[in-house]
């Protein structure tokens, strides 16, 4: 804008009327305001009604089903004190934990090979590994209980028998395994694509360099590589950690009576039990785990302890 | 295949891609597969072909419901994210106030949020308003979840546009409308459109905000989906998955078509 109305003055022309009135300063109020109704919805249907949830979980119900005083934090004190609740949490906390791991070694390696490949393998990878993320989780979670079927008939048990591998059909559904396996099926491209979007920003030089000096593959692995790609490591990790320890679908098909989490817990609380203050404690409890590791990966992120690869 | 990876690192490192990519479709296969098994239960290995269990899907009259509903839910979810998140994205990259950084991080907040919890929050406020109306609830708790995608990909894009463009244009008379409409608008399409079809995506497979606000008379695809998991044993289920996994491939495709697939997700 400067230039032109430079341009304008040195010919001696008046500006159009256009540009005359319109410095900068007038611009950015106007554009600022373009938020507001997001803002506004947000905070009535999102902000709002998290703060509510928030209230509920410390008051209590009466017989009549109306929540409001006295504040109390029992219901905190029950899902930690009933043994029924607490082996829930655990159990949440368990399955998370073991998907974000696996999830960690096993896409390492499709990571790399994906950023690393010919462009025709790198098509190929990527579409396989995406595909998937839009297809409905129910649909995903059904597919794995067809998978894993106990008894004879179900195609794990099918290709295990047939290849002698074992002699008797093992039991995969309904266990804390088969919700294990449809939780990583189900994340693992949000560990993938973080991993990939990592090591493609390193700098191959240096990996060069390293081997030229000689280190063997697995020391450019280690020394290189993996430090250089922690970004999306801690990326990967928090968002299957907090998507994990949050689902309801993949539990309730392939974990049954055996395998509750949390959220199968919240809603058997309101739908079934209709006691709205515990299940709102339970709900607070699930955020606040993801918000803690959020915060953790955000300040590993942000201070000098990882810094991104430019 | 390529010389960064050699001998028995390469060789690992493919078994395990080979692995996880089978470990990937194995389930999605499966399911294909079935769908068109000539037997009255869904057993391993299928059995004989057919294609009576989508024509018996298809006079379904529940899932043809929840179709539609989910279709158009999905459609207003769309417009509905577009219309708050486009003009929010804007904002949040040529906005010079105070707390834009704060205010960003609470525009994506549902992102991280569960959305089990959004959902359940939501319809405690809901009851309390009295609203009844199972659609307008999805719809609003739809546009909570989607919006954010929108504001994420439509930033993204926005940061790439030359502003001198839109500078030159308006030195040449145009107002700002015309600006946006002729200059701006084209170079973010594709960031506007992956953030569009994203939002219809998430909404139309969304469960955990769905479970809360649907009620027995408007129950989307996802629900009714899982309903029939339990109470059918027939191959009509895997008829119906199938059709949501074509469904799928057809949007994944348009996402690659339009801006690219990586680019749409790294944003």
């Amino acid at each position: 804008m400067t230039t032109s109305n430079d341009a304008v003055a040195v010919l001696g022309v008046q500006a159009p009327p256009a540009t005359r009135g319109a410095p900068r300063w007038r611009l950015a109020l106007p554009v600022g305001l373009l938020a507001v109704p997001m803002l506004a919805f947000l905070t009535y249907f999102f902000f709002y009604p998290a703060l509510g949830l928030l209230l509920s979980s410390i008051q209590t119900q009466d017989s009549r089903g109306i929540i409001g005083r006295p504040f109390t934090l029992a219901h905190y004190a029950r899902l930690i004190n009933v043994e029924l609740y607490a082996r829930v949490l655990w159990t949440t906390l368990r399955i998370s934990i073991i998907t974000s791991v696996l999830a960690t070694v096993l896409a390492y390696p499709v990571a790399l090979v994906m950023v690393k490949s010919r462009p025709m393998v790198t098509r190929i990878i990527t579409l396989i590994v995406i595909a998937p993320l839009i297809v409905s989780v129910v649909v995903r979670g059904y597919g794995w209980q067809l998978v894993l079927q106990n008894g004879p008939k179900g195609m794990l048990n099918w290709i295990l028998m047939t290849l002698h591998i074992v002699d008797a059909p093992i039991s995969v559904l309904y266990t804390e395994a088969a919700v294990v396996i449809g939780s990583l099926h189900v994340f693992f491209p949000m560990m993938v694509l973080p991993l990939a979007s990592a090591l493609g920003k390193i700098d191959p030089n240096l990996e060069d360099a390293a081997r030229m000096l000689g280190a063997p593959w697995w020391k450019v692995f280690l020394r290189v590589t993996l430090p250089l790609s922690m970004p999306g490591f801690v990326a990967g990790f928090t968002l299957v950690f907090s998507l994990t320890a949050g689902s309801f679908v993949i539990p309730a098909i392939l974990g049954g009576a055996s395998a509750v989490m949390l959220g199968n817990l919240i809603e058997q609380q309101i739908f079934v039990v209709y006691d709205w203050p515990f299940g709102a404690a339970i709900a607070v409890v699930l955020v606040g785990l993801v918000l803690a590791v959020n915060g953790v990966s955000m300040w590993l992120l942000e201070g000098r302890r990882l810094r991104r690869p430019e | 295949m390529d010389e960064r990876f050699s001998g028995f690192g390469a060789f690992i490192l493919y078994t395990i891609t080979a692995g996880m990519m089978l470990f990937i479709l194995a389930p999605l296969l499966l399911v294909m597969a079935v769908s068109v098994s000539d037997s009255y239960f869904v057993t391993f290995p299928p059995q004989g072909f057919t294609l009576k269990w989508y024509a018996k899907v298809l006079q379904d009259r529940d899932f043809l419901e929840a179709m539609r509903l989910s279709i158009l839910l999905a459609l207003g979810t769309t417009a509905g994210s577009l219309l708050f998140g486009v003009p929010a994205a804007f904002a949040l990259v040529r906005g010079r106030f105070f707390g834009l950084a704060a205010i960003k991080g609470f525009l994506l907040s549902p992102l991280i949020f569960p959305a089990l919890v959004t959902g359940l929050a939501l319809l405690q406020v809901l009851t309390k308003l009295g609203s009844q109306d199972a659609r307008l609830n999805l719809l609003i708790g739809h546009v909570v979840v989607t919006s954010p995608y929108v504001i994420r990909t439509v930033v993204t894009s926005l940061q790439l546009v030359d502003e001198n463009l839109e500078d030159a244009a308006r030195t040449l008379g145009a107002n700002r409308l015309t600006t946006f409409w002729r200059v701006t608008l084209p170079q973010i399409a594709s960031g506007v459109a992956a953030g569009g079809l994203f939002a219809f995506m998430v909404s139309f497979d969304n469960y955990p905000v769905t479970m809360w606000l649907a009620n027995s008379e408007y129950s989307p695809v996802p629900l009714v989906l899982m309903r029939q998991l339990v109470n059918v044993f027939d191959p009509s289920v895997p008829a119906m998955s199938t059709i949501i996994i074509l469904m799928a491939m057809v949007g994944v495709l348009l996402l690659e078509k339009l801006v690219g697939l990586r680019r749409a997700l790294a944003a």
